[in-house]
């Protein structure tokens, strides 16, 4: 495997450097380098789990998997044979690991009968029935969000979980991110450090893409895409700006944002106006772009009731506007978050208590002062001061969806609770699918608690 | 005058020898040292984030990035880049020669730092130090850090008399030199 080469390459280093200089040398890399998961759990303690979905998104979760410790890939699913192909024999080749593939889940379900969990990374339409089934199977389940396309759909799998007793992980992957629990559990809760958030404001912009095509000869003939609900190659592919199969930009990138939005916040909306269309891929059915306001009924530090904004937007023609984050703006302060650490930054306002002993008991790192700031570029400071700019000192050295993955797995083996059940992402899904409804409906709609209570 | 003449020409001086083997200790401490920082380079490395509050490790397995002094081949840097910059603008140093005293710095205090210690060489140690140290005294000089001229200058010093000392000089293995 590469990260066991990677794992000796940096043994022999380190050794090899000591040895010759009689020093302890050692490389900043090697320090920061991801571990490698050696196999160190007896097989009879490792959970068995089988991926259903072998696409991009089942892809970004197996490089996740396979370097968690205690855990064992025995079958794969998905309809497309190039995909599951693809899978099973880079397993073979890049990690010396057989696995059973199978196109029908239900045969790999009554077939593989030693399973502990499943990884649910199909397109959205098929979640509700993947899901469901493997837990009525007695599986534990991890799904990628979104829950569904349909509210029913989601519903459907928190009423499957509570009935089977099992586990259902969503996949809001930054719940379980140290840096995103970090900001949330010490500078938000503890500290207050950003005094009463007042905004927050949200976005991912992703260039424009072309559609995914198939060259004929690995494409799937029309009864089997029928057998499986879809229409063709085509919609097939491209599945995410279809309403049959997806929930569009708003789901697939939304979802996680606005997701941190009632996160951070720790309440649901309680409206949402939204614009959005077809205005640019005019073969799709999804809209490209779409903007949404939600306002939230906050209690401030000094326990005042209060009303807050949240702007969302997604833009699929353009990567404007700096990428993808969460931004969280408070009297005190204010944070831009991100998966993305280099796009991560916090802001002191001018007028806010010094972060000093922040800085000195490691919450903080400053980054910039305002002097230095101010000699970058001349503005017009009468409208805004220019802030003192901090990082955040948190990081983590593993796959982006590793930690949510490793909560799941320590939830089976009873070592933790789930960071995001389904009944808590279904509130999530539940006002983002009401965005939706606004766009199409052209005006402010009301949230209520019937709308995301399960 | 070979060595068994020397030694023998050279009256006992304890007070002597004493001093020398102070100057001889710090000198290579100071050529050693000062060679093997110029393998130094400040990393990142990880650690768990420590609660300030409960003094715990987070559970939600938060890493801070800490800086830590690290040495390696790859972080040789014969003298800061800044100073660096201001020797490449003097018409009086050629780049090629520049160059060579760069790759050749760090190794030769490290080398000549031991030899001094160790007793290989010293007087050949201690007068290839003094000129590696009139090397950087020219640089200093022509971008006027006068503070840096008067502090090799107390190096130079230091080793002229050592070199007077020498002769005093006792437990080297190789006294030839």
């Amino acid at each position: 495997m590469a990260s066991e080469l990677d794992f000796s390459r940096r043994g022999f280093l380190t050794t090899a450097m000591a040895a010759g200089a009689g020093l302890a040398l050692q490389s900043a890399r090697a320090e920061t380098a991801p571990a490698a998961a050696p196999a160190t759990t007896p097989p009879s303690n490792r959970i068995r789990y089988a991926l259903i979905g072998c696409g991009e998104e089942g892809n970004v979760l197996l490089d996740a998997l396979l370097r968690i410790e205690g855990i064992e890939i025995v079958a794969i699913c998905d309809i497309w044979k190039y995909a599951r192909d693809r899978v099973q024999k880079g397993l073979k080749k890049n990690n010396n690991i057989e696995v059973n593939a199978y196109e029908d889940f239900e045969e790999l379900l009554a077939k593989e009968k030693d399973l502990q969990a499943a990884i649910v990374a199909s397109p959205d339409f098929w979640h509700a029935p993947h899901s469901n089934t493997c837990l009525k199977h007695g599986l534990h389940v991890y799904c990628e969000k979104m829950m569904s396309n349909t509210m029913d759909g989601a519903r459907s799998m928190v009423k499957a979980m509570k009935e089977t007793g099992k586990l259902l992980q969503i996949g809001h992957q930054r719940r379980s991110n140290p840096r995103y629990r970090f900001v949330l559990n010490y500078l938000l809760h503890d500290l207050k450090l950003f005094g009463r958030l007042t905004a927050a404001n949200a976005q991912w912009n992703r260039a424009v893409t072309p559609d995914r095509g198939a060259a004929k000869a690995i494409s799937m003939k029309p009864d089997l895409l029928a057998k499986y609900g879809y229409e063709d190659m085509y919609k097939f592919r491209n599945w995410r700006w279809f309403k049959k199969y997806g929930g569009g930009p708003l789901s697939d990138l939304g979802a996680h944002q606005i997701d941190i939005f009632n996160w951070f916040f720790d309440v649901m909306p309680v409206s949402v106006t939204a614009s959005g269309g077809v205005d640019y891929y005019k073969e799709h059915e999804w809209f490209d772009n779409a903007m949404c306001i939600y306002e939230y009924k906050l209690t401030s530090p000094d326990n005042q009731p209060y009303t807050a904004r949240a702007f969302y937007q997604v833009q699929t023609t353009t990567s404007a506007g700096g990428g993808y984050f969460e931004y969280f703006m408070g009297d005190q302060g204010s944070i831009k978050l991100s998966e993305n650490p280099s796009i991560t930054q916090l802001f002191r306002e001018a007028n806010a208590p010094d972060w000093a002993e922040f800085i000195q008991k490691n919450y903080v790192m400053l980054k910039k002062s305002p002097a230095a700031a101010e000699a970058d570029v001349k503005v017009d400071v009468r409208e805004s001061k220019v802030l003192e700019t901090y990082a955040l000192p948190v990081t983590f050295n593993k796959a982006i969806h590793q930690p949510h993955l490793e909560n799941f797995f320590d939830a089976i083996r009873g070592k933790a609770k789930l960071n995001c059940p389904a009944d808590e992402a279904f509130r999530s899904e539940s006002v983002i699918h009401k965005a939706s409804e606004a766009i199409a409906a052209r005006k402010t709609l009301e949230i209520t608690p019937a709308d995301y209570e399960a | 005058m070979s060595e068994q003449n020397e030694t023998a020409a050279t009256p006992k001086n304890w007070d002597a020898t004493l001093a020398f083997w102070l100057l001889r200790g710090w000198l290579g401490l100071r050529a050693v040292m000062t060679g093997l920082e110029k393998y130094a380079a400040m990393g990142k490395v990880m650690k768990p984030w420590v609660d300030p509050k409960t003094g715990q490790v987070d559970a939600g397995g938060a890493m801070v990035e800490a800086t830590q002094k690290v040495y390696g081949l790859g972080n040789y840097a014969a003298i800061p880049q800044s100073m660096q910059d201001k020797f490449a603008a003097e018409p009086l140093l050629p780049a090629f020669m520049l160059k060579i005293f760069y790759a050749v710095l760090g190794p030769a205090l490290i080398i000549l730092g031991l030899m001094l210690w160790l007793g290989i060489g010293t007087r050949v140690s201690l007068f290839l130090q003094g000129l590696l140290y009139i090397g950087l005294t020219a640089g200093l000089i022509m971008i006027k850090a006068d503070d840096g001229v008067a502090w090799l200058a107390i190096h130079v010093v230091l080793i002229a008399y050592a070199l007077t000392l020498a002769k005093y000089n006792q437990f080297a293995v190789l006294k030839k030199w």
